[in-house]
């Protein structure tokens, strides 16, 4: 069953279009790939889909929901988490803090419960380092719980950010050009983490990206998009081999 | 990256100390002074929460601390209403002023944010407090009198009495807000500071938790308008308008505007600097212009204010003296300190 169904989308700024009639659909469970060249419109597609702002044409629907006109905080809550190409933590926060944050928004509790220190604030701050800890130790990042996220460095940042994700405890996970900025084996690292995070937190997840490595890896089912189109789907097998790919994507990275 | 709680305690109790005992042994003037910096410290307090927490610019705190204080002034001396029933409803208009304030503020930042909010104290200064256009609020040109209270039949009329009650109230405020800072609030608020896109995709309803920074802020605001109010036992425009705003704003600046140890220092600071200029040859006029003096040197040589500065300063001294290489480098970003 599809999980995420993306049915003719098309999204216009000033007049030239980042997105023209594009449909696709992720099922649940499976990690879905979207890639292209640069300026594809992958970041633009994961904006819409996130909340950031909505198509101008076409649907998206998460399960039976039409997410149009739902904020980002909304769609966050009904388990749709993402992460950043250009990293957004909040920089000038721990790690353990960063993480701790989408509990937070999780939490029922106003001000009062915490300026007056009431048990259930105790509780649930306690619940949330908890959550927290738990996450870092899961992904290997324990070492770094009290560090400033600001000052760490990328690859460790996209591990963060991805952790911070997961602590909203998701059903669907975009993740956006997770291996930009990592070298060979860091990805292979990444690519081998998140098949380790889909089996044991049983989500589904979509990646985009334009580094053909760590989507042929992970990925299941692949969409390529170019110039707002997409132009191929199917298994990494089949996309490596069709024509139209090769011609728009791999034979810009070739030459 | 916290100073380590104990000498942080210490520090605390001390500070109380100081500011118990050296009232006592000043003169009478000098602590109706004394309150007067009880009060501003909150009003401190109220900017610390607004942009040190949020990152929000207010130029208007003192039109939300007009606000209590002439809500206090038409209930108690206007409507003869007790000063205990009296501070909670102005407490409370503030904040939901604050709030007004806070939903064009949601849309701007930086520059535009500053300029809605001088107009809000300008609206203030030259329409709201000005005595012919609600008599019944401003007090027309006969200015409220709202006398002192008492507290469980003791009469706050004393000048140290009434300083005591003064920075229980600011400690008490101090207290919750501390308390805000280091629960949830203090966390989501600091990351809508950082990346509200983040903040929003991680489920926290951004619009809602910066009206709620404007409301606390200028609930606050608004408390330190009602102490006010009696600590002069008048009520005048000209201690609200606009200048007071910017003056408080740039004292918060100088001492830290993320820390709450600021609010202290900066309400002593705003209230005994213009006196102690007196007794030098200089006079309380030059307060304004050595504030600017000050206020740029620090954005130039440590933009997180004095006390972040000098916490920091301490901190790698300390860990020099015991050999500690894994310290980070003094530039990286500083979480908080106090």
């Amino acid at each position: 069953m599809a999980l995420l169904t993306v049915d003719r989308v098309s999204k216009r700024f000033g007049g030239v279009f980042a997105l023209q009639d594009v449909s696709f659909e992720v099922r649940e469970g499976e990690i879905a790939g979207l890639i292209g060249p640069n300026g594809a419109g992958k970041t633009t597609m994961f904006n819409i889909v996130s909340g950031v702002f909505d198509p101008d044409d076409g649907t998206v629907r998460y399960g039976d929901h039409d997410l149009h006109g739902m904020r980002p905080h909304r769609r966050a809550r009904m388990g749709i988490a993402r992460t950043f190409q250009n990293l957004q933590l909040f920089g000038r926060m721990t790690v353990l803090e960063n993480l701790m944050v989408p509990v937070d928004a999780a939490s029922q509790r106003g001000m009062l419960a915490d300026a007056l220190r009431l048990p259930v604030a105790r509780f649930e701050e306690h619940r949330a380092e908890e959550r927290a800890r738990a996450m870092l130790h899961f992904l290997g990042l324990s070492d770094v719980a009290d560090s400033v996220a600001g000052a760490l460095s990328v690859g460790i940042q996209r591990r963060v950010e991805l952790a911070r994700a997961l602590c909203l405890r998701p059903r669907l996970l975009l993740l956006d050009e997770p291996a930009a900025g990592l070298d060979v084996r860091e990805t292979a690292d990444l690519a081998a983490t998140l098949v380790r995070v889909r089996d044991r937190f049983d989500l589904t997840m979509l990646l985009v990206d334009h580094d053909m490595a760590l989507v042929m890896r992970t990925c299941e089912h692949i969409y390529v998009l170019d110039f707002g189109r997409v132009i191929a789907e199917g298994p990494p097998e089949q996309i490596r081999q069709d024509p139209s790919v090769i011609a728009a994507y791999l034979g810009e990275a070739a030459a | 990256m916290n100073i380590a709680a104990r000498p942080r305690r210490t520090l605390v109790g001390a500070g109380i100390a100081v500011a118990l005992i050296i009232p006592a042994l000043l003169s009478p003037f000098d602590q109706d002074e004394a309150a007067l910096a009880a009060i501003t410290a909150m009003l401190v307090v109220s900017v610390v929460v607004l942009s040190g927490y949020v990152g929000q610019i207010s130029f208007c705190q003192f039109s939300f601390a007009a606000i209590g204080a002439f809500t206090t002034g038409a209930l108690v001396d206007g409507q003869g209403w007790s000063f205990w029933l009296a501070m909670p409803v102005g407490v409370v208009a503030a904040a939901a002023v604050g709030v007004l304030v806070g939903i064009p503020a949601l849309r701007l930042t930086g520059l535009l944010l500053s300029v809605l909010t001088v107009a809000v104290a300008l609206f203030f200064d030259r329409f709201v407090l000005a005595t012919d256009t609600l008599p019944a609020f401003s007090g027309g040109s006969l200015q409220w009198h709202p006398h002192k209270p008492s507290l469980f039949g003791v009469q706050l009329t004393g000048e140290y009495g009434f300083y005591l009650f003064t920075f229980a109230m600011f400690l008490l405020v101090v207290l919750l807000v501390w308390n805000l800072r280091s629960g949830k609030a203090g966390r989501v608020l600091r990351a809508v500071r950082d990346s509200e896109l983040a903040a929003a995709t991680m489920g926290l309803n951004v619009t809602a938790w910066k009206l709620a920074a404007f409301g606390l802020s200028a609930g606050i605001a608004g408390l330190a308008g009602c102490l006010l109010a009696v600590a002069n036992e008048s009520v005048s425009a000209g201690s609200y308008d606009f200048l007071h705003s910017v003056q408080l704003l740039a004292i918060a600046t100088v001492w830290g505007v993320g820390v709450l140890t600021a609010a202290a220092l900066g309400g002593a600071f705003f209230v005994y600097g213009p006196e102690l200029l007196a007794k030098t040859p200089l006079s309380a006029k030059w307060f304004s212009l050595i504030l600017g003096a000050v206020l740029v040197a620090q954005l130039v040589y440590s933009p997180d204010g004095i006390i972040p500065k000098v916490a920091e300063d301490i901190r790698h001294a300390l860990h020099r003296r015991r050999g500690d290489a894994s310290m980070p480098p003094a530039d990286a970003p500083v979480v908080e300190v106090a």
